[in-house]
């Protein structure tokens, strides 16, 4: 691989970071090569947002290779928001520039006294002054920068979100396409880092070119006629909204309701059917599953799944075009539109349960279905006034000021992605154990409870209302997805582990074999983990929020009851896990090896 | 009860569709026609072609064809091991769509906008399979 850029913007000075080929071999790269990079630097004193927090960007070894949906990169420090393992990886172009450069990831330590913006343009780095970006939105900074340094390329950056240190702030790229969870935007705007600029010239590196050709050309192929890719690609991320209503796995009403009138709205048909106006892809993608809408003659980004969901049936509303905007102002912010939506949602139903009352003029036009109360409580977020004050503080740390902790349906401090687990059981041992808190982009296993297995990896199709038979395949698909977050490939990309083997191969130069790379992503899971138990965790908030362990009164999933300590105490027993302190055992540990870190 | 795939079974499921008052109402705006194509596996040495003709919430027409013919809205087209599954309730059609069991030649935009037709429509057709 490329090096890592190290810089270090207490002394504005540049160094190389060589990585170890055993590394290579055993985290892949992406998040798993992260992982091994920044356990030697996180640890339980480290503030998030302090000089000496590090932030890391970097690519996959397939990023930017026009192999099968691999147009990724990911972002990884410590969450400012859960204070425990943070990783949110993003697609685009900047990536596969990032690659061109001849760098493959960049290693950022320290605070500049004044806003800067790096900027790599070849192997030519520079910190640039950047005190006029600073309150730029995210957009105008990302046309800004390239207007002023003239180089071309690509620009990421984060917004006001970012720049005011909120914990859920996103890190945008390539006009729309974010970074949003787990809050590193905020390290960003804590070291005055506003953006980084690429341009490279260069192509990633290709062990065996010729035969990486062919392999790739083949999977593309297939993967364009893949079914799930003619439904990503006509209707978008949420074209499966109908289907996941109809089971239901899409929660109303911040997880209390099964139904909600007129909640076939939410959906990527809907999208087609009444503002769509053309489709995006990211770097060498054949799915194009971005959205291009039109909302009030205004041409703006279409909203992806959990945002349409979060600002849609979330809230009480089901107008598509209230969530674009609404993911529209919340990416030029620079703030997670998952957390924020599921903040106001929390918000409102506590002042529908009567479980919280603010003197407080915006909290008193709380209620289901208000799309001004939705879009102020946005703007007070960002300005940290009023309501806004509270929900700039991220929703569980919100509630705990008011002895509420246990009403917000979160894990670890991050808010639950607009997966229903009662629609899916799967998800709730997914949400309860994921490294960085409820997310779903560490297993998408509601995709596997609706017949997304991979029969040769040890993988079987279980009922999605099946119990503790399926915790075995849960933990084959966080090994696998893994895997992915190592390379980093996108979920939508339905290619079979053979494929993913030998494109692996062919650049790496490596000769891994399938049960290896399995095995690799294990060893990253279990690394997250120990990350976190350095980071401060225990076992005692691995568990799943008191409101999706209340079975719906309505709704695809009515009177279904989560079996979730029974799958839980499966879940410890199968991924070799003390029960008592949910530690992996000795032998787990030097099975993967990494007993001597476990020491170290 | 008449064998799937033949046209017995075919005449059957048509006299279901236009019978039953739930499918009538589920589909009522559902627009287009359809081709099962069932490949051969276990007893079935050729390929079998069942065409509906389907509009709101009525089955104007069926036949046998002996090939696909006038291209109509959607082909489905399957293994009969998986139809099987399908009409034993042991495969969901919405799963079969999407993970490749089941091949749709078709606007994907229409069929995933009207799951509960789909469903219904399934259902209809295991009603006079078991």
């Amino acid at each position: 691989m490329q090096p890592i850029l190290k810089v270090d913007l207490n002394t504005g000075e540049f160094s190389e970071m060589p990585i170890p080929v055993e590394w290579q071999k055993d985290y892949i790269g992406g998040a798993g090569l992260a992982a091994r990079i920044l356990f030697d630097y996180l640890n339980i004193d480290l503030d998030p947002l302090g000089p000496d927090s590090p932030l890391l960007f970097l690519n996959g070894p397939l990023s930017g290779t026009f192999g099968p949906a691999v147009g990724r990169y990911v972002i990884c420090g410590r969450s400012p928001l859960t204070g425990l393992w943070a990783e949110s990886n993003c697609g685009g172009y900047w990536g596969a520039e990032l690659r061109r450069t001849g760098v493959d990831g960049i290693f950022v330590t320290g605070k500049s006294k004044t806003p800067v913006s790096l900027i790599l343009n070849d192997r030519n780095f520079e910190l640039l002054p950047s005190e006029e970006f600073w309150g730029m939105d995210t957009y105008d900074y990302q046309r800004e920068i390239l207007s002023r340094v003239k180089c071309g390329g690509r620009a990421l950056s984060i917004g006001l979100g970012g720049e005011r240190q909120i914990g859920y702030s996103s890190i945008l790229a390539d006009h729309g396409r974010v970074a949003g969870r787990a809050g590193l935007g905020a390290i960003m705007g804590s070291k005055k880092l506003k953006g980084i600029l690429v341009k490279g010239n260069g192509f990633p590196p290709i062990a065996r070119f010729e035969e990486f050709d062919v392999i790739r050309s083949r999977t593309n192929r297939a993967l364009k006629n893949d079914p799930m890719t003619a439904v990503l690609t006509e209707l978008g991320s949420a074209g499966a909204a109908d289907y996941l209503d109809y089971l239901g796995e899409q929660p109303k009403k911040y997880f209390s309701a099964g139904v909600l009138d007129g909640s076939e709205k939410i959906s990527g048909a809907s999208i087609s059917e009444t503002m769509l106006t053309g489709k995006k892809s990211c770097h060498g993608c054949v799915i194009a599953c971005g959205r291009v809408v039109s909302v009030d003659g205004n041409k703006m980004k279409g909203p992806e799944y959990e945002t349409l969901v979060g600002f849609g049936p979330n809230v009480g509303l089901t107008d598509p075009k209230f969530a674009s905007r609404m993911g529209d102002l919340c990416d030029r912010y620079g703030i997670d539109t998952i957390t924020m939506s599921a903040g106001i949602g929390f918000v409102i139903r506590m002042r529908e349960l009567g479980k919280l009352n603010l003197d407080d003029p915006l909290f008193q036009r709380a209620e289901w279905g208000s799309e001004d109360f939705v879009e102020e409580c946005i703007h007070q977020t960002i300005q940290q006034t009023g309501l806004g004050k509270y929900l700039a503080m991220g929703t569980y740390r919100f509630a705990k000021q008011f002895r509420l902790e246990d009403e917000v349906v979160q894990v670890n401090g991050m808010d639950m992605a607009f997966h229903d687990p009662r629609g899916s059981s799967g998800m709730s041992i997914v949400y309860a154990t994921s490294p960085r808190g409820a997310c779903h982009n560490q297993s998408d296993y509601f995709m596997a409870d609706i017949g997304h297995v991979d029969p040769s990896i040890g993988m079987e199709f279980y009922d999605r209302h099946a119990g503790a038979e399926k915790v075995k395949n849960v933990i084959i698909h966080q090994d696998y997805r893994s895997i992915f977050n190592a390379l980093v490939m996108c979920y939508f990309a339905n290619v079979d582990p053979e494929s993913i083997k030998d494109l692996l191969n062919s650049v790496t130069g490596f000769d891994q074999t399938v049960p290896e790379l399995l095995q690799a992503g294990e060893r990253i899971w279990n690394l997250k983990r120990m990350i976190n138990f350095k980071l401060g965790f225990n076992i005692s908030t691995e568990i799943l929020p008191k409101a999706v362990l209340t079975p719906y009164s309505d709704g695809g999933s009515s009177g279904y009851e989560l079996p979730f300590e029974e799958m839980m105490a499966k879940y410890y027993e199968f991924r070799g896990w003390d029960p008592q302190t949910g530690f992996p055992s000795e032998l787990k540990l030097q099975m993967l090896g990494l007993a001597r870190l476990d020491s170290s | 009860m008449a064998s799937f795939p033949s046209s017995e079974w075919l005449s059957n499921f048509m006299e279901k569709l236009n019978a039953d008052e739930q499918y009538a109402r589920i589909a009522k705006n559902w627009e287009g026609d359809l081709l099962f194509v069932i490949d051969p596996e276990e007893n079935l040495t050729n390929s079998a072609y069942l065409y509906l003709d389907l509009w709101h919430g009525k089955c104007r027409q069926v036949e046998i064809r002996k090939d696909i013919g006038e291209a109509p809205a959607f082909i489905l087209r399957s293994g009969y091991t998986n139809f099987m599954e399908i009409l034993s309730g042991k495969l969901d059609p919405m799963q079969a769509m999407m993970t490749r069991k089941l091949n749709v030649k078709g606007n994907m935009l229409v069929m995933m906008r009207n799951v509960p037709t789909v469903l219904d429509f399934v259902r209809c057709a295991r009603e006079i399979s078991q």
